[in-house]
């Protein structure tokens, strides 16, 4: 039941939301709302037992018997620290949106919830249908949300971004009956479920391209690499990332990027064993290229949005390299890096946007010595580059320096080009904290006094869980680690013939 | 020949009879007043008794699995599930009808005269046991359907649009007899089950059979607007009155693809003989895909945009046809094929029900542009609009994804992956132009006014309603599809 309480109980809030008398009982009551899931996912502590890799709390309902769909979710070590991410930025994205939203709010907050009942429900998903349903009803509300509170080039932006994943995921969707068809042909009866795709024997041709699994093998990744995004199908990302509101930008680097990351941990590699490791020098190339890309393209930018998009590229190549390592230190990191993106990212967007509320300006040339005139804002800001350019105890080391130890095992030459990346990462962040910060005043913060244009109580009570996260994770790593290590153990130990059981 | 019919025969085409008495009503009623329009509420409320009460007569009927005279009609699964969406659908399209400007004047009781009566039309080809039939019944409601076109309000597009319809639909009729005859003269009958029964053997041997099946199938892909016989479509869905357009896009395509998924049954795909036909069919599908979708795309008026896009879902049900065609016994297409006509029924009378809805005068042309502030003016009916259009698109949780679904399902099945790719390539390009309309609800800012006017409320619902169905089937699409298994199985 608490699955798909979490699950669909943003839906009942947003309609709540949708029916309350006036419009300016929203936020509070959408805090509130947020609260009390991300307190009910709080619960999953107590009921998810971290020594088993099963999956737990399952729930398994008919949906289409006729193609053996069912409405079947559970959790495990590897979807259990991205629900509660999900539940945990959601509030803290109501609260940092407090005054950045400024028209339609009720329609913002519905919004807010749809896309938290499909991010959670991607995550918990473990039938594939049900998994492709919210995959693609996430886009919806993101699509909203870019288009009707983003920037001046929105519309182009949302669309970009809409027809990008659709084109992917379309693919997968094709790759997904196809596999269903191979259950009714190898089991005997048609089943879209994950656990008995891991059991199909999907014949595999080394070195020829039109075989079975390698054409499936990339339909799936496809759809998955655009969301990561992985280079060269990136592009949709910056625009994105730059025309979305705060909160839009939050949730798309935090949440719905690990979408794309989540689904090669839940599909791609166990579901094709040995496509993914025949390809897996591609993807790690790709990873690699997408780390140095990202950086230095991030180091030319004007704009501090794009540039902290373009880093999302470099962090998520990270996440890339370490899943294709197919070693424990790798999948390790690969997944610890997924939650460490997502607080850091996260926190910075939100960073540029309280700035950009003040301001309403975000080239990067328009400031200079906002560390005068921004204080707390200025020490929050340089904790979480720290933690984004992967200083020793913050999060972020943890999770590059496992990556980059499971892709030293794997392979030393990508590992040496990607240690380049984490000193191209200090460099365009540091570069551009320097320039912002320091130095004479620029003329964004012309009229300012000294201080006033610092952040408020209430910004400081959004900033201050992600950092005490930021170090949390990056001081006692096992703390999280421990929830999915049983999972993570299992999944590389049994890489080659993975499957699933439910908890008894 | 001695043919005698009992009374059951006329219980079982009772549909029909009290649709035609229902609409002859309001007509007497304007006779008797000497030729004064009645009210039109009245008169649709008489619209809705007729549809209703055929709607009952049908389901009364329905799973009888039996024939009326002497076969000439047949009523199994199939007939019935066609002849309850196309009652629907009219019940919804004289909705709009009596709404909207372009049909609702001094001649609104002919209209739903002519409206009714091509249902009947459309019933007797849903029915068709018999090629004669089906082309009674095709023409029957093509002519309703070209009068009712050039009976609209508006001067220019109208006339020309029924001009062409006329024209055009003549030729493929007559294109169509020509086949029937052809078929008459090598199979000795036009009994449906007769030339099924002949075609495996007689299309690998009869030069002439085939020719008289290819022309048929012509016939078919005329009226639901397969490339290259598609041309038509678009100045006749952009000419005609939108609530028409709403009925002829829906209604014509259920009945006259039920009759294709006949044909299909036949086994003639299955003959090798046949093959170089199932792969021009193929191509068709593919080429009837792309022409739909990217002509869509560059079009400015949203019912022209619409017209495209109803070619491109006629592609993606000639898949499904293929599918079926191809796996014979095994059901997967015939059922998605038989889904999809539900599904794409419901949202595309939506859709245009909403364009009627927003039109205030008898020759308005929507563009993407007049929808802009839709949104915060009419929120509901803007949210039923993205409702509707996310379906067409084929986005989950919605009636849309289950159809494409349940025919990608089916030519995945049948090896025919490269369709099911054509298929979805076809819906990354449908991305764009079905959520143009949304960025201009939501995005834009308004260029004309504040929609100030008044919702007609019948309509209003009729189009909520649709899109509520698209959801709640989008949900629970089982019950629906089980339905249609149970139905196909039968015919095959």
């Amino acid at each position: 039941m608490l699955l798909s309480v979490l699950i669909f109980s943003p839906l009942l809030f947003a309609l709540i939301v949708a029916l309350l008398p006036e419009e300016k009982w929203v936020r509070p009551v959408s805090l509130v709302l947020s609260l009390l899931h991300f307190a009910m996912s709080g619960l999953l502590f107590y009921r998810f037992n971290p020594a088993s890799p099963n999956l737990q709390l399952v729930e398994k309902v008919p949906w289409v018997p006729t193609f053996g769909i069912n409405y079947f979710v559970g959790i495990d070590g590897i979807s259990f620290w991205l629900v509660i991410l999900s539940a945990f930025l959601t509030p803290l994205v109501v609260l940092g949106s407090w005054t950045a939203i400024e028209k339609r709010v009720r329609a913002f907050h519905i919004c807010l919830f749809l896309l938290l009942t499909s991010m959670i429900g991607t995550f918990l998903a473990l039938d594939a249908i049900l998994f492709y349903v919210f995959f693609e009803a996430s886009l919806i509300p993101m699509y909203l949300m870019v288009g009707i509170w983003g920037g001046a080039r929105r519309l182009y932006a949302t669309m970009k971004f809409f027809i990008y994943t659709m084109a992917g995921s379309l693919f997968m969707l094709v790759a997904i009956i196809a596999l269903i068809f191979m259950t009714q042909e190898q089991f005997g009866v048609m089943s879209a479920s994950i656990l008995d795709f891991y059991n199909l024997e999907i014949p595999f041709v080394a070195g020829e391209f039109l075989n079975t699994q390698t054409l499936l093998f990339f339909a799936f990744a496809l759809a998955f690499a655009i969301k990561v995004p992985m280079f060269p199908v990136h592009t949709w990302l910056p625009d994105a990332h730059v025309e979305a509101p705060t909160p839009g930008s939050v949730l798309l680097a935090a949440v719905m990027l690990k979408m794309g990351t989540y689904g090669f941990m839940r599909f791609v590699l166990p579901i094709f064993p040995e496509a993914s490791e025949y390809f897996a020098w591609l993807f790690m190339l790709l990873g690699v290229v997408g780390i140095v890309y990202g950086a230095l393209v991030a180091m030319v930018q004007p704009d501090i949005k794009k540039l902290v998009a373009y880093s999302s590229v470099s962090h998520m190549g990270y996440v890339m390299l370490g899943l294709f390592a197919l070693n424990l230190y790798g999948t390790t990191g690969g997944l610890y890096q997924m939650l460490n993106h997502g607080i850091s990212t996260g926190a910075l967007f939100l960073l540029v946007g309280m700035i950009y509320e003040r301001t309403h300006t975000r080239v990067i040339a328009d400031y200079g010595g906002l560390a005068k005139a921004a204080p707390i804002y200025t020490i929050a800001f340089l904790i979480v580059t720290f933690s984004s350019i992967a200083v020793p105890l913050t999060n972020g080391f943890v999770g590059e320096f496992l990556i980059l130890l499971g892709t030293f095992e794997a392979n030393r030459w990508f590992a040496g080009v990607a240690v380049l990346g984490v000193i191209l990462g200090a460099v365009y962040m540091l570069w551009a904290v320097k320039r912002i910060f320091f130095g004479p005043r620029g003329k964004a913060l012309g009229h300012y006094e000294e201080e006033s244009l610092d952040i408020n109580a209430r910004e400081i009570a959004v900033l201050v869980p992600l950092i005490v996260l930021i170090f949390w994770m990056g001081v006692f790593p096992s703390d999280f680690l421990n929830w999915s290590k049983a999972s993570l153990e299992h999944f590389v130990a049994n890489r080659t013939h993975y499957e699933l059981k439910l908890e008894e | 020949m001695e043919v005698q019919f009992g009374l059951i025969d006329f219980l079982l085409v009772s549909p029909a009879v009290a649709l035609f008495l229902f609409s002859c009503i309001p007509l007497l009623i304007k006779v008797l007043r000497g030729n004064v329009e009645a009210n039109p509420f009245a008169t649709m409320l008489w619209g809705y008794v007729g549809l209703i009460a055929a709607a009952g007569l049908t389901v009364a009927t329905m799973g009888s699995e039996s024939t009326a005279f002497a076969g000439a009609l047949v009523f199994d699964g199939v007939s019935g599930f066609v002849s309850l969406v196309l009652l629907f659908v009219a019940a919804v399209a004289i909705t709009f009808a009596r709404d909207s400007q372009s049909t609702n004047d001094k001649q609104f009781t002919e209209n739903m005269f002519l409206m009714l009566n091509s249902v009947i039309g459309m019933l007797a080809m849903a029915w068709a046991n018999d090629l004669i039939m089906v082309f009674v019944g095709l023409e029957l409601f093509s002519l309703c359907l070209y009068m009712l076109i050039a009976l609209s309000l508006e001067e220019r597009a109208s006339k020309e649009a029924a001009f062409k319809y006329f024209i055009l639909g003549s030729f493929a009729s007559a294109l169509m007899l020509y086949g029937i005859s052809f078929i008459y003269g090598t199979v000795g009958s036009t009994y449906l089950p007769d030339m099924i029964q002949a075609t495996p053997n007689l299309l690998a041997t009869n030069r002439l059979f085939l020719f008289g099946f290819v022309l048929l199938l012509v016939g078919i892909c005329f009226k639901v607007a397969i490339f290259p016989f598609h041309a038509w479509a678009p100045d006749v869905y952009q000419g005609s009155p939108t609530p028409l357009t709403s009925f002829m896009a829906t209604g014509v395509k259920a009945v006259s693809l039920a009759f294709f998924l006949r044909l299909v049954a036949s086994q003639a795909f299955t003959v090798e003989r046949f093959w170089p036909f199932v792969d021009v069919l193929q191509w068709l599908a593919v080429f009837t895909i792309l022409v739909g979708n990217v002509g869509a795309f560059r079009q400015k008026s949203l019912k022209r945009m619409m017209a495209y896009s109803s070619i491109a879902h006629s592609g993606y049900v000639l898949i499904g046809l293929i599918a079926a065609g191809i796996g014979g016994a095994s059901n997967l297409g015939a059922s998605g094929v038989m889904f999809y006509i539900f599904s794409y029924s419901v949202m595309t009378i939506g859709a245009f029900g909403v364009l009627s809805l927003l039109e205030t005068r008898a020759d308005s042309d929507l563009t993407v542009e007049d929808l802009r502030g839709l949104g915060r003016d009419k929120p509901w009916l803007a949210l039923a609009m993205t409702v509707l259009l996310l379906s067409l698109t084929g986005i989950p949780p919605t009636l849309g994804f289950w159809g494409k679904f349940f025919i990608f399902s089916a030519a995945v099945k049948q090896g025919l992956l490269w369709l099911a790719v054509w298929g979805v390539v076809g819906s990354i390009i449908s991305v764009y132009y079905y959520l143009r309309p949304v960025v201009a609800m939501y995005m834009e800012e308004p260029t004309v006014g504040r929609y100030s006017f008044e919702l007609r409320p019948l309509s209003y619902f009729a189009v909520v309603l649709l899109a509520m169905l698209t959801l709640a089937f989008g949900f629970a699409s089982e019950p629906a599809y089980r339905m249609v298994l149970a139905a196909v199985v039968k015919i095959f």
